[in-house]
């Protein structure tokens, strides 16, 4: 792999139509884990090969066996049902802003899920280690995975009433996930991953979310609570997880919603508020979107001395135009203003499928946008080897 | 042998009911009228009375309503989507689509609210409009769901009693 400017994806490729097909299948009971797992497969090999092909450094398996980020782990375990937001609303006090979501995202309360702590939190099965074997079979390119975030979890799965059964509170539930997650990174660390990525998006929706129409496609609704204290509760539960963690590169995304490619229905506003909360994460890498205007300056991490490294997003996985490399070329160098060369890893802003039925684009232009963002690597690499 | 169901309703029992009104003329005269009283319960709530069935009616705080229940104007919201909803199910049975979810989405836009309000005398307190979006999970091809949520908005007793101009008799009786 090259010194400089290293190339990774977010994580999520967009999935075949007969993948879909059998997720559905999965979903309806029809067949089991294992069997959709088997069918994956094959979709992973797919994607492998676009990540490979466009000549990216750091891979993924492309999410394929996932129907989004992180309503997955219902799959993986025991004590969490995936509600859809219209049987979370039965318990809620707070409906209407379940309601404010759904108008914002134009979308049926049917049609959201979310895994809900209904019982106590047990592993059924790993949450991505089957994931990273089969990848390390199949690839010799380094291996990224991504998991969602214990504050992203604790945050989507924490329904009051129907998690008190098994836990006392938010904070008893947040412990188990941090657990999970801590030996979960510990097999796939020495399983053979070399960069683990847990996602925390609804970052940017504690800052932005209260004063904003816009929201997160997911039942994980912002809650009313100061969101000082939530940000620090939510970078005390990274911090807990990665703790002593050594021998792998260890990362946290962020970003502003994935979930449709109008822009305005996103998420909008700088790093500036969460940066003392970045500076506070033991993680190696910040994986930030950048390519959306939507995320502001990178100049607001000016004044911010001896930064870890950055995922530099780079191009947008919403849109249907390529980006130049010269664009990318151009970015890179704004960031090399507030960032170590030798930090900035090159990335798309986030998936180009993060919700398995709603991909954000299709494979043959999110393999060109990998392609051009290889292509300024090689540029930069030329010129600041 | 188990009876035929479909979208959760019985087919056979349908059909039944189905026939028994079409060759009943007393029993569809029955179905024509439909009553409910509501009770003042002191500030700006009210009990409305329905067959066996009792709901209240409130107004939100900042309508000076103490919110214990939605208002007049948003039952009316309900009441449509709650109609547009029976259609759609039936006329989908019995063409033979199933319906894995279904959700109406309604927002309804007053004309002018001061007018309620005796603050102006522009407009009128009515709703001007009505969006009532359908959002449906089914196998069947776009086109059906098409032509059958156009049936349910055409045949919709709600749809018609908000579009068309409906006589409200008034009365007014003093109790001793």
């Amino acid at each position: 792999m090259a010194d400089l400017f290293p190339t990774t994806v977010v994580g999520s490729w967009p999935r075949p139509s007969w993948l879909l097909a059998e997720l559905k299948r999965k979903n309806r009971g029809e067949i089991s884990y294992d069997e959709f797992s088997s069918v994956a497969d094959e979709a992973v090999l797919l994607a492998v090969k676009y990540q490979e092909d466009a000549g990216i450094d750091i891979i993924t398996d492309g999410e394929q066996r996932r129907d989004n980020f992180y309503s997955f782990v219902a799959d993986k375990l025991d004590g969490l049902k995936l509600m859809t937001v219209a049987e979370v609303m039965d318990y809620v006090e707070d409906k209407s802003r379940y309601e404010q979501m759904l108008r914002a995202l134009d979308v049926p309360a049917f049609a959201i899920k979310s895994p809900v702590a209904v019982g106590p939190i047990k592993k059924k099965r790993s949450i991505a280690l089957d994931e990273m074997q089969f990848l390390r079979r199949h690839t010799r390119k380094q291996i990224k995975i991504p998991l969602p975030g214990p504050y992203m979890l604790t945050r989507a799965s924490w329904i009051d009433p129907v998690s008190r059964y098994a836990y006392w509170d938010r904070e008893e539930l947040a412990t188990e996930y941090v657990r999970l997650l801590r030996e979960e990174i510990t097999q796939l660390r020495d399983g053979g991953a070399s960069f683990i990525q847990l996602d925390e998006p609804t970052l940017t929706e504690i800052v932005y979310g209260q004063a904003s129409k816009q929201t997160f496609m997911c039942a994980a609704i912002f809650s009313k609570v100061d969101p000082k204290e939530e940000l620090e509760f939510a970078t005390e539960l990274i911090n807990r997880t990665v703790k002593g963690l050594s021998g792998v590169k260890l990362g946290v995304h962020v970003c502003r919603g994935n979930w449709s490619r109008k822009e305005e229905s996103l998420l909008k506003g700088d790093y500036g508020p969460l940066i003392p909360y970045f500076q506070e994460m033991k993680v190696d890498q910040l994986v930030l979107e950048f390519a959306t205007q939507r995320a502001g300056e990178l100049s607001v991490f000016a004044d911010v001395s001896s930064f870890k490294e950055l995922g530099l997003g780079v191009v947008n996985p919403r849109t249907s135009e390529v980006e130049n490399s010269e664009q990318i070329v151009s970015k890179v160098e704004e960031a090399i203003r507030y960032f170590d060369p030798e930090k900035i890893y090159l990335n798309p802003d986030c998936g180009f499928g993060t919700f398995a039925e709603s991909p954000v684009n299709t494979s043959s232009t999110a393999f060109q946008k990998l392609e051009v963002m290889v292509k300024a690597a090689e540029k930069l690499r030329a010129k600041y080897a | 042998m188990a009876e035929a169901t479909l979208n959760g309703l019985n087919l056979e029992r349908l059909k039944e009911i189905v026939k028994e009104v079409a060759s009943q003329p007393e029993k569809a005269e029955e179905l024509n009228v439909w009553r409910a009283r509501v009770r003042w319960l002191g500030g700006f709530r009210g009990r409305a009375y329905v067959r066996d069935h009792t709901f209240i009616i409130d107004e939100p705080s900042d309508l000076a309503g103490v919110d214990t229940a939605p208002n007049a104007v948003e039952y009316v919201l309900s009441a449509l989507g709650g109609c547009l909803t029976v259609g759609f199910i039936l006329n989908a049975t019995k063409n033979n689509v199933k319906i894995d979810d279904l959700e109406v989405s309604l927002e309804g836009r007053i004309d002018n609210i001061l007018t309620f309000l005796g603050l102006s005398d522009q407009g009128h307190p009515g709703y001007r409009e009505i969006k009532a979006k359908l959002y449906v999970r089914s196998p069947a091809d776009p086109k059906t769901i098409q032509d059958i949520w156009s049936k349910t908005l055409e045949t919709s007793p709600v749809g018609n009693t908000l579009s068309r101009n409906v006589k409200i008799v008034p009365e007014v009786s003093v109790v001793d």
